[in-house]
């Protein structure tokens, strides 16, 4: 069950922590040949329908999936391996102090009302995404802009407060918008492919061919996202053909109706969404680096994956996924060895172990792997308290008031490893050489730095069990085999949709 | 003329024949519901597996060592039933009780109160039995923490104010009879009628009606399980077992049927209970079967 994700994704705004169930698409598979249909409708089956249009507004995870890329698009623009690409920034230099930004935009892109871009539209979007009502997830990243001049119509000028090499890579979540567009909750106005067709709330979003797009135009003349509440509805919807793709399958079960079908292809492609028994490294016992060595290599975390995704999904060792740049395979790390984990809590002083409380959110996976980790951790002498909790309550009580001792989260966003930098986050982790590299990081000159720096912290994390990633999700796109070119793993919900090819 | 009377005037024969069947109905009830004892009586001494035994395949179908099958995390579903049929029934007589013991002492003080209290006590649960009893039980689990004693108590309460209100009339429909105004006239006091004279009188009514409720409170507790609010996990509740065992359900049936089969054998089966009661103690019925 889905319980009250919109309210938990406007409160949890300052922070790219998101509690969505799920992550989505990324890039383009590559596609089959022969001929397509030029003027298809693509019909798009999806379990999270916007609650609005606007990503600034609490729009939720549905939003981004319908608009990012389709409708809206950025300076930059995140590919389905990680990348970041210009989009409709033409070129950009750094000063040599890395703190000024100069922007060219791309010339002859208008916007679906008809009005060129200019700099003052970019400057417009940033200023939406940093304002005080802003709900955007991304707010707290951008808040190192100082800043924003705009020299002449197509250079825009950004000053930082400090270094950022986080910072391109951010501004592929700002939407470029026109500056005098009004009601973007209900309408839109952006630069991409598509422009909104008819939004038909509780049911469905179509998105039309924008005809005077400054790039190559979507391989098909109509998108249409249909929304479901139920996963068992929306599967059917595509046995039936009411739907040709389903952007992220939520269940294996449902998935071998598909794969002995030959009109149907199940993909297999990397989420970023991973699930975390998340210590409160401030709270005893877990304040003791043993202890949470050893519950974490108490546990079977290939276990728990077969069981909730039947072979699905993958294991992670670290908060990194395998489509971050500063992705190492630390599965090793903490593995799964019951006569460890024993040694180490005798190690700790808990030769015969001790119990806690484990805050359990409701709905599906949580407490199927509460339960789970209970009966593993009782192997070794751990007694495991669930106790089930609402979204709102995970949020009063332990995003923000940290009043808990270990929880189960699931943790969507690409790049969030970072977190760990930050002592004042939720789990308490506080080591002032993983804070110190996670700045330095940031403020690295190069990618190259960052990323090496950031390994450090992934390994550092990683060896001091800061919690136990159990599992990465799998992000599964079932499509029909007429489509082709849709896209695979799952970043941050994005779903571009026009490079989809369906044949006749 | 009390009610008896005007029920002696009825035919003689068509009783009899009532009267049989509802016996079978009692017993076929007892049976039912005799069942799910067994399996609760006997989980409590032995059990197939441990419960939290994983050691089983993911979804592996009935037979093979596990009658039934298994769940996701390959625990023993028949264990799981056998565990479950306790929270069944503990979740029905936690509720029945708790609904009896608020329901009876509110409904007797009602029908006692005169005027405007009168009034605004039978107001008041008119609205209680207005609100749906899932979403009181969701608020109270809500203030609460989602445990089984939530449940019941939650479960209770809203069940209480039905029980209130049929207490209150029938308790209301006592006081009016000749006989109380003898008891009175005679020197009995209010708690000695209540005790000798009222309450014996309503029980037949009540004990019928609180049957129902405990197959209602059973349906409940399974609902509240269902959203993640009732019994928490690993406890194997029904509810709990039919929302896991929901996405697998064309997959691996078996974990979806056979809870929800034991909840409607332990339901229509307390039901037939409640029906078979209704024949053996209503007064009206007794007399035309002797």
């Amino acid at each position: 069950m889905r319980l009250n994700k919109p309210a938990l994704y406007a409160a949890a705004t300052t922070a790219t922590l998101a509690l969505a169930l799920t992550a989505c698409g990324g890039s383009a598979t590559g596609g089959s040949g022969g001929t397509w249909d030029k003027n298809a409708t693509v019909n798009i089956g999806s379990l999270y329908e916007p609650q609005n249009l606007d990503n600034t507004a609490g729009g939720g995870q549905g939003v981004t999936e319908a608009l990012n890329g389709n409708v809206y698009e950025g300076l930059f623009r995140l590919t389905d391996d990680g990348k970041v690409d210009k989009l409709l920034a033409k070129d950009y230099t750094t000063s040599a102090d890395g703190r000024t930004y100069t922007f060219t935009l791309r010339s002859g892109v208008k916007f679906h009302s008809g009005r060129e871009l200019t700099s003052a539209d970019v400057k417009y979007s940033l200023q939406k995404v940093l304002a005080d009502d802003s709900q955007s997830a991304r707010k707290s990243n951008l808040e190192v802009v100082k800043d924003i001049a705009t020299p002449d119509a197509h250079t825009v000028k950004v000053t930082l407060s400090q270094r950022s090499i986080s910072f391109v890579y951010n501004l592929s979540y700002v939407w470029i918008i026109n500056s005098q567009a009004k009601d973007l909750k209900t309408s839109e106005d952006g630069t991409g492919p598509y422009t909104l067709g008819k939004w038909t709330r509780g049911s469905a979003l179509s998105l039309n061919r924008f005809a005077g797009y400054w790039g190559d135009a979507a391989a098909n003349k109509q998108v249409v996202f249909h929304y479901f509440k139920d996963a068992t509805a929306l599967n059917n919807a595509l046995l039936t053909n009411a739907v040709d793709v389903v952007t992220s399958e939520q269940s294996p079960d449902a998935l071998d109706q598909f794969k002995s079908n030959q009109s149907y292809k199940v993909n297999d492609g990397d989420s970023t969404t991973k699930l975390l028994l998340a210590f409160n490294d401030k709270a005893k016992p877990f304040t003791d680096v043993k202890v949470r060595q050893a519950v974490s290599a108490a546990i079977d975390d290939k276990k728990l994956l077969e069981s909730v995704w039947g072979g699905y999904g993958k294991l992670i060792g670290s908060m990194v996924p395998p489509t971050d740049p500063w992705y190492e395979d630390l599965t090793k790390v903490n593995a799964y060895d019951v006569t460890k984990a024993k040694k180490l809590l005798a190690e700790a002083g808990y030769a015969k172990g001790f119990s806690f409380t484990l805050d359990t959110p409701n709905y599906d996976p949580h407490p199927t792997a509460a339960t789970f980790i209970k009966a593993q951790l009782a192997k070794v002498g751990i007694t495991v308290r669930i106790n089930t909790i609402t979204p709102d309550e995970w949020y009063t009580k332990i995003y923000k008031n940290h009043d808990f001792t270990a929880t189960l989260q699931e943790h969507v966003n690409d790049r969030d490893l970072v977190w760990y930098g930050n002592p004042d986050f939720y789990w308490g982790y506080d080591n002032k050489q993983v804070t110190k590299w996670v700045t330095e990081a940031e403020e690295a000159t190069t990618t190259a730095r960052q990323t090496e720096l950031l390994k450090k912290v992934n390994r550092q994390t990683a060896e001091d069990a800061a919690s136990d990633w159990l599992y990465l999700y799998p992000q599964i796109v079932v499509a029909s085999t007429k489509l082709s070119g849709y896209p695979l793993n799952g970043l941050n919900s994005q779903f571009y949709a026009y490079d989809i090819k369906k044949k006749d | 003329m009390t009610t008896t009377d005007v029920l002696d005037k009825a035919p003689a024969a068509a009783p009899v024949r009532g009267g049989r069947r509802r016996s079978a109905t009692l017993l076929a009830g007892c049976t039912l519901t005799g069942l799910i004892a067994l399996l609760a009586l006997v989980s409590l001494v032995w059990l197939p597996y441990a419960t939290d035994d994983t050691s089983g395949g993911r979804l592996a179908g009935p037979g093979g060592g596990h009658l039934l099958g298994t769940d996701k995390l390959g625990r023993d579903l028949f264990t799981q039933l056998m565990t479950g049929s306790r929270i069944a029934l503990a979740a029905g007589l936690g509720s029945v009780l708790t609904a009896a013991l608020i329901g009876v002492t509110l409904g007797v003080l009602a029908a006692f109160a005169q005027g405007w209290l009168d009034d605004t006590l039978a107001a008041f649960l008119d609205i209680l039995i207005a609100f749906p009893t899932l979403l009181l039980a969701m608020l109270v689990v809500a203030a609460r923490s989602a445990t089984l004693g939530s449940a019941v108590l939650a479960i209770g309460l809203a069940q209480s104010a039905v029980v209130a209100r049929l207490v209150r009339i029938l308790v209301k429909r006592v006081l009016a009879q000749d006989y109380i105004t003898a008891a009175r006239t005679s020197g009995t006091s209010w708690p000695r009628t209540v005790a000798g004279h009222v309450l014996p009188n309503i029980w037949p009514t009540l004990v019928v009606n609180l049957a129902l409720q405990f197959g209602l409170a059973v349906l409940a507790e399974a609902g509240l399980s269902y959203l993640g609010l009732g019994a928490p996990p690993p406890n194997a509740s029904w509810g709990r077992m039919l929302q896991e065992a929901q996405a697998t359900f064309t997959t691996a049936p078996a974990g979806a049927l056979a809870p929800g089969v034991l909840l409607v054998l332990l339901v229509v089966g307390v039901n037939l209970i409640a029906d078979g009661l209704r024949d053996t103690l209503d007064p009206a019925t007794r007399q035309r079967r002797s």
